[in-house]
C-alpha cells in the first residue's frame, strides 16, 4: 500500500492507455489472445463457444445459471503445446456443478470477459465488451453467473458494473459455488494426497476468495502451505498475455520451487492463466529443478475427486 | 451478408520472396490478369506468418487471407513451409471458434515457374470470398 494514497493499479492503467493507445508493446503468443479477444468484440462475428461439450455433461439451456468459460476454449488451441488438457477445466466445471445439483447453461456464442482489455487501458474495448455480454445474458434471462476463470468473475462483478447495471443478478466464481455445495452436503468429494495451493491474484487479492478453494481441497486432500500463500500469495509472473520475459520466468521458477519446497505432489491453482504460465515454467526449466511438482487446475482436481456413484 | 455493388472484398495474400513472390512476378510478366481484390504482401518465408498475423488482418477488415510458399521439400529454408502447414492449421482452429469460418484462411504451394497457377489461384479464392461476402466485422 502507497503511504502517499496513490491508487497504483489505475495509475499503471491509465499509464498504459497513454502510452499504448490499448495495444500492448509486446503481445505473448503472437498477441493470438488479445486479437481473438478484440475479435470477438464486433456485433457482427458469432464466436462459437460451447464446442467443448461432451454428451456426459448435462447442459440445461434454459436454466438461471450461466457457466460463463471465458477465453480456455482460444487457449486450448494457441497452448496446446504447453497443455494439451486445458478444456477439461470447463468439462470439470460442469461435472462439478452437476454433482452438486446444478445444471449451467453455456452460451452458444460467448464474448471475451474484456479483464486484460480494462487493465491494458483500453477504456473503448472492454465497455463494447461488458456492454455485449451484459445484453446477451440480460436477453435469456439468466440470475446467476458462475465463472471458473477469477478474472472472468472479476470482471464481471467488479468491473461490469462501471459500463451498466447488473441489477437482479448474482455473480461468484465456481470455488465459492462448490465451497457452498461442500458445506451444506450436496457436493461429496473423496481423495487422498497432498497438495499446496496458489492462490491467484484476482481471486486472493482481489475478490478475497481464500477460503473456499481451501475448503475443496481439504475434502478430497490434505493441504500444506507454501510461504507465500492467501492474500500474499506470489505472482504468476505475467497478465493479459503482455510480455513474458526472463524476469517472468524468474518468478514462476522461485514459484515452482516454493511449491516443491513443501513436499507436496501438486501444485493446484485455479486460474487457467496461472495454469498454464507455471506449467511452461515446468516445461522448460523443470529438468533443472531439484524436485518437482505436478500442475493442476483445482477444477479438473477436485472432478476427479468426485465420489464415483453420484 | 451485404452485397452492394460498390462492395470489393479485401484478400491478403502473403507470398514468400523465393516461390510465390517469383510465382507473381511471372504471372506480371507473362500478363496474365487476376482478381484486383488481392493485396500482395512479401514474406521472406511463408512461416513468417504467425496466428497473431492473420487474426490482425482479420481484425482490420480483410474478407480473406491468403498463405503461399513453397512446395514441401522446395522451401529456401529446408522445412519453413512445413512449419507454417502447422501454424495455419492452428489458425484455422482459431477461425472456426470466432466464427469467421476456416474457409477465409487458405494455404498454397506456389512454385516461382507456376505464372499460370499463381493467377488461377488467387481467382479462385477471390471469387470464394465474394461469395461468402463480408458483413462479419460490421464495426470496421
Amino acid at each position: 500500500m502507497c503511504n502517499a494514497g496513490v491508487e497504483f493499479p489505475q495509475l499503471v492503467r491509465e499509464l498504459r492507455r497513454r502510452s499504448a493507445k490499448g495495444s500492448l508493446p509486446v503481445a505473448a503468443h503472437h498477441g493470438i489472445l488479445n486479437r481473438a479477444a478484440r475479435l470477438t468484440a464486433s456485433p457482427a462475428t458469432a464466436p462459437r463457444s460451447a464446442e467443448w461439450v461432451t454428451p456426459d455433461l448435462e447442459i440445461d439451456q434454459s436454466s438461471e445459471v450461466l457457466l460463463y468459460v471465458g477465453c480456455v476454449p482460444y487457449m486450448d488451441v494457441a497452448l496446446r503445446y504447453i497443455r494439451d488438457d486445458l478444456l477439461e477445466i470447463p468439462r470439470s466445471a460442469v461435472r462439478l456443478l452437476n454433482a452438486a445439483g446444478v445444471r449451467p447453461r453455456v452460451l452458444r456464442s460467448e464474448r471475451c470477459c474484456g479483464h486484460d482489455a480494462y487493465w491494458a487501458g483500453d477504456d473503448e474495448l472492454f465497455a463494447r465488451l461488458a456492454r455485449a455480454n451484459i445484453e446477451a445474458v440480460r436477453e435469456s434471462g439468466i440470475k446467476e453467473i458462475v465463472a471458473f476463470c477469477p478474472e472472468c468473475a472479476s470482471a464481471w462483478r467488479d468491473l461490469y458494473p462501471k459500463v451498466a447495471s447488473l441489477e437482479g443478478m448474482r455473480v461468484r466464481t465456481l470455488a465459492e459455488v462448490l465451497a457452498d455445495a461442500i458445506s451444506s452436503g450436496k457436493l461429496k468429494l473423496k481423495g487422498e494426497g497432498t497438495v499446496t495451493f496458489h492462490d491467484p491474484c484476482r481471486l486472493s487479492k482481489g475478490a478475497g476468495v481464500v477460503e473456499q478453494p481451501r475448503a475443496l481441497l481439504k475434502a478430497a486432500g490434505t493441504l500444506v502451505e507454501m510461504p507465500r500463500s492467501g492474500p500474499m500469495s506470489a505472482c504468476c509472473g505475467t497478465a493479459g498475455w503482455a510480455d513474458c520475459d526472463h524476469t517472468a520466468k524468474r518468478v514462476q521458477i522461485e514459484r515452482l520451487g516454493e511449491a516443491a519446497g513443501t513436499g507436496a505432489g501438486t501444485l493446484i491453482t485455479a486460474c487457467p492463466k496461472c495454469l498454464i504460465h507455471l506449467s511452461c515454467a515446468d516445461r522448460h526449466h523443470g529438468a533443472e529443478m531439484p524436485r518437482r511438482v505436478r500442475i493442476e487446475d483445482l477444477h479438473v482436481w477436485a472432478a476427479k475427486a468426485l465420489a464415483r456413484d453420484y | 451478408m451485404r452485397q452492394e455493388a460498390s462492395w470489393q472484398p479485401k484478400v491478403v495474400a502473403f507470398c514468400c520472396n523465393w516461390c510465390s513472390y517469383a510465382g507473381a512476378d511471372l504471372a506480371g510478366v507473362m500478363r496474365r490478369q487476376y482478381d484486383p481484390a488481392v493485396r500482395i504482401v512479401r514474406v521472406m518465408c511463408s512461416s513468417r506468418i504467425d496466428a497473431g498475423l492473420i487474426l490482425e488482418c482479420f481484425e482490420r477488415g480483410a474478407d480473406g487471407v491468403m498463405v503461399l510458399g513453397c512446395h514441401p521439400g522446395d522451401c529456401h529454408y529446408i522445412s519453413g513451409n512445413v512449419k507454417e502447414e502447422m501454424r495455419v492449421q492452428e489458425t484455422w482452429e482459431l477461425l472456426d471458434l470466432l466464427g469467421i469460418g476456416r474457409e477465409r484462411l487458405v494455404l498454397r504451394w506456389i512454385s516461382a515457374s507456376e505464372g499460370e497457377l499463381f493467377g488461377r489461384t488467387i481467382d479462385e479464392f477471390c471469387a470464394l470470398v465474394r461469395e461468402l461476402g463480408s458483413g462479419r466485422r460490421s464495426d470496421g
